[in-house]
């Protein structure tokens, strides 16, 4: 039984040593006036094709267009919402990367799909599946200021009817895999069954696509198993950051997947494939082979671009030995 | 705790550590780094640079001067590339198009020799105002920092602290009285601030130099009022960009040390009218007196142009000349 791979999201935007960093570059002159939007797209396309066939080159199953042309999970959506502007710079949960936080200063409304054309092209160059992924509400509201609801329950179901139409969008596109992130809940047991109302709302609209709550730089030990029963098909753990997570693995119930993040995406340290199998083979054990999909612990433009494709070889050549 | 011993009520005017580069001197790194110039001919601008920034500083009556950090790229890697132990790793990006190159431990930390003090003596050859010796401290150089060799992260923290500390000591030794250990990374993780403590005991124990620690980005109405507890004597905060919303943290737990007062925010290009600036120095008067009080930007300028950061700087003198004649 094969062990199936996956990423969380992002991967690394620099070119490999000694390339040519083009959408740096494209960027600069964008600002300067020098090029066009059209250049920029140009640039991010080629980029979205590298990392995609970097992705399956490592013999993951499951790919990301590796978030190439957005700088967080929040903005690209945010920009597109009728109802928020863009604030200041702010950390990234512990990590030295920060983003621009949305703030909320009116009604939410939908300005059309922000996604779906990067999900559209990304399964155009890719030959494998390709994973939707978008903000969840819970995570999105606790990110952003809201100047405008001053009720976080009432910020958050505005959200996510917004973020719901965007799933609608791609699985109209064509998305059957589409992963909600919801790193801020983690923090957030008062938001559990907000979330579990909200995640709802996202999902009403989808048919047929397996759904993945994404969770990551920490464990969910705060939430306990409750987290297992949110109206989604996957749960991705991380456990680098969240080695507590292995306990609650161990109450993993029988009609859920679990993504699990193994390999550390914010470390450049390489781990080493014989320990990346027993930890596959541990957990196939306790979810069984068939639900079970292995991955990094978060996205991985934390790290240098080199690192993040070795890390990938491994975890693929780990799944593989498992599965064979 | 070392007295500061500048002319005045207090409200002294200083810097948070970097300005923008000039552009002869952007264009002359990048020269330096294809190898079309050698490492002389990169120093003579950063020289000249350096003495530009203190005359300017000079000239709007700064009371307490930094050199600007001509010679730096990154505040942590102009360490790393110093340190044996770190190595200089390849480009992450910190946000929006901006990458930095993320150092790696993979051995032991040392020191083989002083890193800032020949910079420092320069610049204090310069001027009559003193300068401030700039570190970056041991928890930001770890959180900012991949590490493939040390077993916990405050194994890591602790060599860095010993290294820092012995920096600060060769720049007390030159003549420094004021010495600065940026922490920028210090409000990252509540559960780490002790660790943070920790370190900064090793680093200012022996000094007795006016010490100053610089925090930034962080969770701040979670960490306050514990980041007091860092064994420094001034703290430097930004409060432009969050409209001063720490002050009122300030009411419930009085703010014990000297204060370095962010006034206007480092990242966005326009420039805050003195009124506003006026109006956040009076509002902080509510909370700690002048004689503990350094007016300062929010963070380092080096993202901003020149231009844009002259004009900061000068309003931020003007707002300070206000305020200090209504005392």
């Amino acid at each position: 039984m094969p062990i199936t791979t996956t990423v969380v999201g992002s991967y690394p935007k620099p070119p490999n040593e000694g390339d040519t960093f083009r959408v740096r570059k494209t960027l600069h002159a964008l600002e300067k006036g020098t090029v066009s939007v059209d250049d920029l797209h140009q640039a991010q396309d080629e980029l979205a094709r590298q990392v995609i066939s970097e992705q399956e080159e490592a013999g993951i199953d499951l790919v990301t267009d590796g978030h190439v042309r957005w700088d967080d999970i929040l903005t690209p959506f945010a920009r597109n919402i009728a109802g928020f502007e863009i604030g200041g710079l702010l950390r990234w949960f512990d990590n030295n990367v920060y983003y621009r936080r949305p703030v909320c200063v009116g009604d939410l409304d939908w300005r059309g799909p922000s996604s779906t054309d990067a999900f559209r092209f990304a399964t155009s160059v890719a030959s494998k599946d390709v994973k939707a992924v978008i903000p969840g509400p819970v995570t999105f509201a606790r990110l952003s200021v809201d100047e405008h609801y001053g009720d976080h329950d009432a910020f958050v179901r505005a959200i996510a009817r917004v973020l719901a139409q965007e799933a609608f969008e791609l699985e109209a596109a064509g998305a059957r895999y589409i992963q909600i992130d919801e790193p801020a809940l983690l923090n957030a047991p008062e938001d559990l069954a907000l979330a579990r109302e909200a995640l709802g709302m996202v999902t009403s609209e989808l048919t047929s696509a397996e759904v993945t709550l994404g969770t990551y730089f920490a464990d969910a030990k705060r939430l306990g198993t409750e987290i297992f029963h949110l109206p989604v098909h996957t749960i991705a753990l991380d456990l680098v950051s969240g080695p507590e997570n292995r306990e609650l693995i161990k109450s993993f119930p029988g009609d859920l997947k679990l993504q699990a993040g193994i390999v550390d995406a914010r470390n450049t340290k390489l781990e080493d494939t014989g320990e990346l199998q027993a930890t596959i083979e541990e957990l196939a054990g306790n979810v069984g082979p068939e639900r079970l999909r292995v991955a990094p612990s978060a996205g991985l433009e934390f790290l240098p671009r080199e690192k993040a494709r070795a890390k990938l070889h491994r975890l693929g050549e780990a799944a593989r030995k498992v599965g064979a | 705790m070392a007295e500061v011993n500048l002319p005045g009520p207090g409200l002294w005017t200083t810097s948070v550590g970097s300005f923008p580069k000039p552009d002869y001197l952007i264009a002359a790194r990048g020269r330096f780094a294809r190898k079309e110039i050698d490492r002389e001919e990169l120093t003579e601008l950063e020289k000249q640079a350096t003495r530009e920034w203190i005359e300017f500083q000079d000239s709007i009556g700064t009371d307490l001067v930094v050199d600007g950090e001509m010679y730096r790229g990154d505040m942590v890697a102009y360490f790393a590339e110093e340190l044996p132990g770190l190595e200089i790793g390849g480009l992450v990006r910190s946000y929006g198009n901006r990458y930095y190159r993320k150092p790696i431990a993979t051995g032991p930390i040392g020191r083989e020799q002083p890193i800032t003090v020949d910079w420092w003596r320069y610049a204090q050859s310069l001027t009559d105002a003193p300068v401030k010796g700039m570190l970056t401290g041991p928890y930001t150089i770890c959180d900012w920092s991949f590490n493939e060799h040390y077993a916990s992260r405050r194994d890591f923290v602790l060599d860095l602290a010993k290294v820092i500390r012995d920096e600060a000591l060769d720049l007390e030794r030159a003549g420094a009285r004021y010495i600065q250990i940026d922490e920028p990374a210090a409000s990252t993780r509540m559960d780490e601030l002790d660790l943070v403590s920790e370190a900064m005991a090793i680093v200012t124990e022996p000094l007795t130099a006016h010490t100053i620690t610089h925090i930034c980005y962080g969770d701040f109405h979670n960490a306050y009022p514990k980041m007091l507890e860092i064994p420094v004597d001034q703290i430097d905060l930004e409060f432009a960009n969050s409209e001063y919303s720490l002050l009122d943290e300030f009411s419930d737990d009085p703010f014990t040390k000297h204060i370095g007062l962010g006034i206007s925010d480092v990242h966005t290009h326009e420039l805050e009218p003195v009124e506003d600036m006026v109006e956040g120095v009076r509002r902080a008067l509510k909370h700690i007196p002048p004689e503990r009080i350094f007016v300062d930007p929010d963070c380092g300028l080096k993202t901003r142009t020149v231009d844009e950061a002259k004009e900061k700087l000068s309003n931020i003198k003007k707002a300070v000349d206000v305020v200090r004649a209504e005392l």
